[in-house]
């Protein structure tokens, strides 16, 4: 009992250490305002953040403009990961595509979505489509390279103890191919969405009538600080939520990975 | 003649020759559609043309060097940054938690998603993305330099403590080169990070010469022959980049295959 407390405060003391560089840098911020070290323009407290976090979740406004960059998220996301993963499996599995789409394929990849985006609105517009398009070629590429390598890494052996057990296709599928190839194209998964997230942001903020990327872009065009730091922590939050989403969905579906 | 077609494409390498081919050919139909169409689809000499007109004028040079030298800057300051914070937090567990947290958080946030506020805080110009680039080139430099310092042997540690090391020779002559491959690849991120992320403050920040800033004058006059040359530039650049420096890194690292 008395070990167990022991433990139980040394893991709090850890944890708390871990707590001092975040309450420096907030202490630093709320004194550096008080004392006027910097014009209100440029830099407002932390409680005024807040505040204009909460103003702007209790007007709706905050909570639409997530909406629409999630939809658009997820949206674009579905299509690239799908496209994708076929895309991948395809050139995994045959010589013939590999040979045909591959160059193309590696020569389009050297460049950065970002780089793609005034080309995409001059074909697209500055509506929807073209957001959706921006963040499906982020998502694209990742997931198609991952599941690439994951098909082309099966070791062929595999395939001949599959061979030796006399194995359906389905089966072959189900307990060869899936498990084998599942935990890295997952891995493609969580750093694509990540990616694709930053990418919207940076389609919001050039052009966009709604999302977050656009209120961070309304509040520089407006002197808002405050509004704009609020944007910064909303989508470092959503990066983190779904980073960890999937990190957590990756160690569930593989858990027999683990001895 | 109809062998001599056959032959061709089924030479190895050349398969890949013609998707890009389709493509180019598709593009070249759509543009002699309509005057709709040939505003967003060029015809392909109008293409040519341009490049040769940028590159007569100088004008792709010249933004290609402002590009350049943005990421090169960026790259140093925020490299050698993330190898010192990376060393540091690797070598001393009071360093790790006290700036692991912090740094863990800030990271969360899309690197382009700063822009906002650091344009509110140091405006458009030269500064502004240069801090961006940093960044990017600061983040993989701490991970991968902690890492290759946390990870080095145990048994070279005991070496050098049999051997009666100092604090600083253990770091100098154990811990340096056993985290060398490691830092190695931290630059390699940092070198692509920094690339797309100048490009991408040029985009949003939307002044000053640069690839990025060319596409962007280039996009709003609805020049697409211009927008596509910038693109195909920043994507041969890129790869250059990553070709040499996988050379140069595998001539650095030529001792790890000896043994």
């Amino acid at each position: 009992m008395a070990i167990n407390k022991l433990i139980a405060t040394e893991f709090l003391r850890d944890r708390a250490v871990l707590a001092i560089s975040p309450l420096l840098l907030l202490g630093a911020w709320t004194w550096a305002c008080h004392a006027g070290l910097f014009p209100e323009q440029i830099l407002v407290s932390p409680q005024r953040v807040y505040e204009a976090g909460v103003e702007l979740w209790d007007s709706g406004e905050l909570a639409m403009h997530l909406e629409k960059s999630l939809s658009r998220l997820a949206i674009g996301f579905s299509i690239g990961a799908l496209v994708g993963l076929a895309f991948g499996v395809a050139m995994g599995l045959s010589k013939r595509v590999e040979a045909l789409c591959g160059p193309s394929f590696n020569a389009i990849r050297q460049v950065p979505t970002i780089a793609f985006i005034p080309m995409l609105i001059l074909i697209f517009g500055v509506e929807e489509t073209f957001k959706i398009v921006v963040v499906a070629k982020a998502a694209f590429f990742p997931i198609a390279l991952a599941t690439l390598d994951a098909v082309k890494g099966v070791p062929k052996q595999y395939f001949e103890v599959a061979r030796v057990y006399r194995l359906s296709t389905a089966q072959l599928v189900r307990r060869i191919i899936l498990p084998a190839t599942v935990p890295p194209v997952l891995t493609g998964f969580r750093i694509s969405l990540g990616r694709s997230w930053m990418v919207l942001v940076a389609a919001e903020l050039l052009a966009a009538d709604s999302g977050i990327g656009q209120m961070m872009e309304m509040g520089r065009q407006m002197f808002r600080i405050d509004v704009v730091m609020v944007g910064v922590v909303i989508t470092g939050l959503v990066g983190f939520v779904l980073d960890r989403g999937f990190r957590s969905l990756e160690t569930r579906l593989v858990r027999w990975k683990l001895p | 003649m109809k062998n001599l077609l056959k032959a061709l494409p089924r030479a190895q390498g050349l398969q890949g020759l013609w998707l890009p081919l389709l493509v180019l050919a598709l593009w070249e139909f759509t543009s002699r559609q309509s005057a709709a169409y040939a505003y967003a689809f060029v015809p392909l000499l109008d293409i040519w043309h341009s490049l040769l007109g940028l590159l007569v004028s100088g004008e792709l040079l010249t933004n290609l060097l402002a590009t350049m030298r943005t990421a090169m800057v960026g790259l140093v300051i925020g490299g050698s940054l993330g190898l010192l914070v990376g060393g540091l937090m690797g070598v001393s567990r009071t360093v790790d938690k006290l700036i692991g947290p912090l740094y863990h958080a800030v990271r969360q946030v899309p690197l382009l998603g700063w822009i906002p506020l650091i344009g509110l805080w140091f405006g458009n110009g030269l500064l502004s993305k240069v801090l961006i680039v940093s960044l990017a080139a600061f983040y993989p430099m701490v991970l991968n330099t902690y890492e290759g310092v946390r990870n080095v042997e145990k048994r070279f540690i005991e070496v050098a403590q049999v051997l009666k090391f100092s604090r600083w020779q253990l770091f100098t002559r154990v811990q340096l080169p056993g985290a060398l491959p490691s830092v190695i690849t931290g630059v390699m991120h940092a070198l692509a990070f920094s690339w797309i992320s100048t490009v991408g403050s040029e985009l949003l920040f939307g002044s000053g010469p640069g690839l990025g800033g060319l596409m962007q004058t280039a996009q709003a006059a609805s020049k697409m022959d211009v927008v596509l040359v910038a693109v195909a530039s920043i994507g041969v650049i890129g790869l250059i980049i990553n070709v040499g420096f996988t050379r140069i890194s595998r001539h650095l690292l030529r001792w790890r295959h000896a043994h």
